[in-house]
C-alpha cells in the first residue's frame, strides 16, 4: 500500500462551545486532486488551516506524507503549500520580487532562487507580467501568483482554500488547466469550495462536509453512488409515455419510474442499473416502437443530492 | 552542500522586501525633504533669534550662536525622530493582518524574531537615512563653533537609541493590535504618556513637595528623551565659586532658547556650589536598549499564530541577554546614578 499523502485520525477543532470540525477521518492518496465541498461554515477552512499548521487541533492526529505532525506545526511548513481563501498582496512590490521574497523566506540559495522564480512565473503564465506591480494584477492573476508563491519550496501537498471564488469563467478554466498540470507533476492537491460545479470536472476525488462531519468521500461516481444508492436515468420519449413507463417498470433493476412534473414525456428511472442494462433497456424500448429522443444519466443529481444532504 | 548552509549568511527576507517596497514612489523622498526643510527653517529661526539679541545691545559671540543652533537643531531632530519612528513601525505587523498577508508569512519557516528584526531594521534604516541626511544641516554649527565634538557624538548616540526604542514601541503595538489604526493610536498614547508624565511631574513637583521647591527625583526623568538631550546640550554653567570671572550671561546656558527651560526642568539644578547639569542621558542610553529588548521579546510572542505563550528556545536567549544587560547596568551604577537628594534648593 502506498503511503497516504494526507491522513487524519479523529481530527477535531473546537471554538469555545462550537465544534467546527468533529472527528474527521480523511485519507487522501498521493497524486489526487481532492475537492472539499460543503456549505459556508462546514469546517473546510478550519480543516485546511489545521493541515497547514496555522491552527492547533483540539484533538486527533495529522499525518502528512506518512509523517505525524507534531503539535507546533513546524513540519507542515516544509510539506505544504497553502493558499488562503482571502489573501492580500504587498503593495509596491513587483511580481518577481513577490516570489523572490517567499523564496528567501524558504531559505532558497541565490542561484536556485532565480531559476525557481522564472520557472514558477512560466508555470502560472505570468512571465509577461514579471515587472508589473502586484497590486495592478487582475484578481485571476493574483490568484495564480498566490498559487505560485505556495509552490516556491516545491511542496508535495497543496492546500487551496476556495481557489475559484471570484474568478471569471476564463480564469476558472485557466485555473483548472493549471491544477491538472500540477497533478501531472505529482502534487497532491486538496482544494475546497462551496460550489460543486467548480470542482466536479477537475477533481479526481471529492469529500462532502457539513457541520464538521465528512458525509461522503471518494471519486465523484463513488460519492454519487454512496449518497444515492444508484443512478437515475432520464428518458424522454416523443409519444406514448404511459406505455414507455410500463415497459421500463418491467425491466431488471428498476425500482421506480416517475413522470417528470415539468413535462410528462420525461421519465425518471430509479434503481441499480449498470451500463449493460442501460443499453439493453434502450434497445428494448426501440424494439417496442417507442420513439426515444433522449436517454441519459441525470447529470445534476449530485448537485441536488448535495443540496438535500446539506440542508 | 546543505550541511554548511548555516555558514552562508542570508539576508533577512523581510528586510529585502521592506527596503524594496518602502523606497518606491514619491512618499519616502517627500518625507525626507520635508524633514530637512523643517530643520533648515528651525536653524534659520534660531540664527535670526541670536542676531536679534544684538539689536537689544547684547554682545553675541559666534560660539554662542553655534551653541544655540546645536541645542535647537538637536531638540528639533529628536522631536521629529520620536514622532516618525512609531509611524514607520506601527503598521509593521498589523498591516500584514489587515492586508491578509499574515497567513502567507507565518506558514513560511521564517522565525518570528527574524520577522520582527526585519521590520524594525527596515523602519530604522529609513530613520537612519533621515538622521544622517540631516547631518549637513547640523554641520552649520561647526561654522560658528562653540560646541564640543564629544557632545555632538553623545547627542547623535542618544538620537539613534531613541529612534530604536520608539520604533520598538510602535512594533510592539503593531503586534498587539489587530488594526493599524489602533496600533498607531496606542503607540502615540504611550509616547505621550512617557513624555507628558515626566514633564508634568518635573514642572509641578516643587509646588507639592515638602519643603516646597524641591527638585523632581531624577529617576522620573530617565524615560524622557528630552530631559536626556537637555542634559547633553545644556552647557555646564560656570561655577559661581570659580576663581575665574563669569564670562557670559547666565541665560545663555540654554543657548538662548527660552522653550528649552520647559523641557529641561529638573535637569539643571542648583546646589550650594551653584548650578549643576545632571547627566540624565547616561541612565537613558542604558534604559532604552533594555526596554527595547523587553518589548521585542513580548512582540516575538504576540506575533505567533498559535501557542503564543508557550516557552521557546529564543526565550532563553532573551532572558539571558536581559539578565546580562541588567548586570551591566548594575555594575555601571556609579557612572549613571546621580541622586538629587541632599541637594539644597537654591
Amino acid at each position: 500500500m502506498t503511503t497516504l499523502a494526507i491522513h487524519t485520525v479523529n481530527l477535531s477543532r473546537r471554538y469555545g462551545r462550537m465544534l467546527a470540525v468533529d472527528k474527521l477521518n480523511l485519507s487522501i492518496e498521493g497524486g489526487t486532486i481532492f475537492g472539499f465541498i460543503g456549505p459556508n461554515g462546514a469546517g473546510k477552512t478550519t480543516t485546511l488551516r489545521m493541515l497547514a499548521g496555522l491552527l492547533e487541533p483540539t484533538g486527533g492526529e495529522i499525518h502528512l506524507m506518512g509523517e505525524r505532525m507534531s503539535s507546533n506545526g513546524v513540519q507542515a511548513q516544509r510539506l505544504v503549500g497553502y493558499m488562503p481563501d482571502f489573501f492580500g498582496v504587498y503593495d509596491d512590490l513587483r511580481v518577481w520580487e513577490y516570489l523572490d521574497f517567499f523564496a528567501r523566506c524558504y531559505n532558497l540559495p541565490a542561484a536556485q532562487r532565480r531559476t525557481t522564480v522564472e520557472q514558477l512565473l512560466d508555470l502560472v503564465d505570468l512571465t509577461p507580467k514579471r515587472d508589473a506591480f502586484v497590486q495592478s494584477l487582475s484578481r485571476g492573476m493574483q490568484q495564480r501568483l498566490c498559487l505560485a508563491h505556495a509552490l516556491v519550496h516545491d511542496p508535495p501537498i497543496l492546500l487551496l482554500d476556495e481557489p475559484a471564488s471570484g474568478l471569471d469563467p476564463r480564469a476558472r478554466v485557466e485555473l483548472r488547466e493549471l491544477l491538472r498540470t500540477l497533478r501531472d507533476m505529482g502534487k497532491t492537491i486538496l482544494l475546497s469550495s462551496h460550489i460543486l460545479s467548480e470542482l466536479a470536472e477537475v477533481c479526481t476525488a471529492i469529500g462532502i462536509m457539513d457541520h464538521g462531519h465528512l458525509l461522503a468521500a471518494g471519486t465523484v461516481d463513488d460519492v454519487r453512488r454512496q449518497l444515492q444508492g444508484g443512478a437515475a436515468l432520464q428518458v424522454r420519449v416523443l409519444n406514448d409515455s404511459e406505455r414507455a413507463a410500463e415497459l421500463l417498470r418491467q425491466m431488471e433493476g428498476v425500482t421506480a419510474v416517475n413522470h417528470s412534473p415539468v413535462d410528462s414525456r420525461i421519465l425518471r428511472v430509479d434503481g441499480e442499473i449498470n451500463e449493460e442494462q442501460q443499453a439493453a433497456m434502450l434497445a428494448q424500448l426501440l424494439a417496442e416502437g417507442v420513439q426515444v429522443s433522449s436517454f441519459h444519466l441525470e447529470a445534476d443529481s449530485l448537485e441536488t443530492l448535495f443540496l438535500r444532504l446539506t440542508e | 552542500m546543505n550541511t554548511f548552509r548555516f555558514l552562508r549568511p542570508s539576508v533577512n527576507p523581510i528586510l529585502v522586501k521592506e527596503l524594496r517596497s518602502r523606497m518606491r514612489g514619491i512618499r519616502p523622498y517627500a518625507i525626507l525633504t520635508i524633514f530637512i526643510l523643517f530643520m533648515i527653517v528651525i536653524g534659520y529661526i534660531i540664527y535670526q533669534m541670536s542676531l536679534s539679541q544684538v539689536r537689544f545691545g547684547m554682545t553675541v559671540l559666534s560660539p554662542q550662536v553655534g551653541q544655540s543652533l546645536f541645542n535647537g537643531l538637536a531638540l528639533c531632530e529628536l522631536f521629529l525622530v520620536i514622532f516618525l519612528a512609531p509611524a514607520l513601525t506601527s503598521s509593521a505587523i498589523s498591516a500584514e493582518r489587515e492586508q491578509l498577508t499574515y497567513d502567507l508569512l507565518v506558514t513560511t519557516p521564517l522565525k518570528p524574531l527574524r520577522i520582527l528584526w526585519g521590520k524594525l531594521i527596515a523602519a530604522l534604516s529609513y530613520l537612519l537615512l533621515v538622521i544622517f541626511a540631516a547631518i549637513p544641516v547640523f554641520s552649520v554649527v561647526l561654522i560658528f563653533g562653540g560646541v564640543n565634538p564629544r557632545d555632538m557624538i553623545k547627542a547623535l548616540l542618544l538620537l539613534l537609541i531613541s529612534a530604536i526604542f520608539f520604533g520598538a514601541i510602535g512594533l510592539f503595538c503593531s503586534a498587539l493590535c489587530k488594526r493599524t489604526a489602533q496600533a498607531t493610536v496606542l503607540s502615540y498614547s504611550i509616547i505621550l504618556l512617557i513624555l507628558g508624565v515626566s514633564m508634568l511631574l518635573s514642572l509641578t513637583w516643587g509646588r507639592f513637595s515638602d519643603p516646597p521647591g524641591q527638585n523632581v527625583p531624577e529617576y522620573i526623568l530617565y524615560l524622557n528623551p528630552f530631559s536626556a538631550l537637555s542634559s547633553i546640550t545644556i552647557l555646564t554653567p560656570m561655577n559661581f565659586n570659580s576663581p575665574f570671572p563669569v564670562m557670559f550671561d547666565s541665560s545663555m546656558i540654554y543657548g538662548g532658547l527660552a522653550w528649552q527651560t520647559l523641557l529641561a526642568t529638573g535637569v539643571l539644578i542648583y546646589d550650594e556650589n551653584g548650578p549643576l547639569v545632571l547627566p540624565i542621558f547616561r541612565a537613558t542610553i542604558l534604559l532604552y536598549p533594555f526596554l527595547t529588548l523587553l518589548l521585542c521579546w513580548i512582540s516575538s510572542h504576540l506575533i505567533l499564530p498559535r501557542r503564543r505563550w508557550w516557552p521557546r528556545w529564543s526565550d532563553l536567549g532573551f532572558l539571558l541577554s536581559l539578565v546580562l544587560f541588567g548586570v551591566l547596568i548594575f555594575m555601571l551604577r556609579s557612572w549613571w546614578y546621580v541622586p538629587t537628594i541632599n541637594r539644597i534648593p537654591f
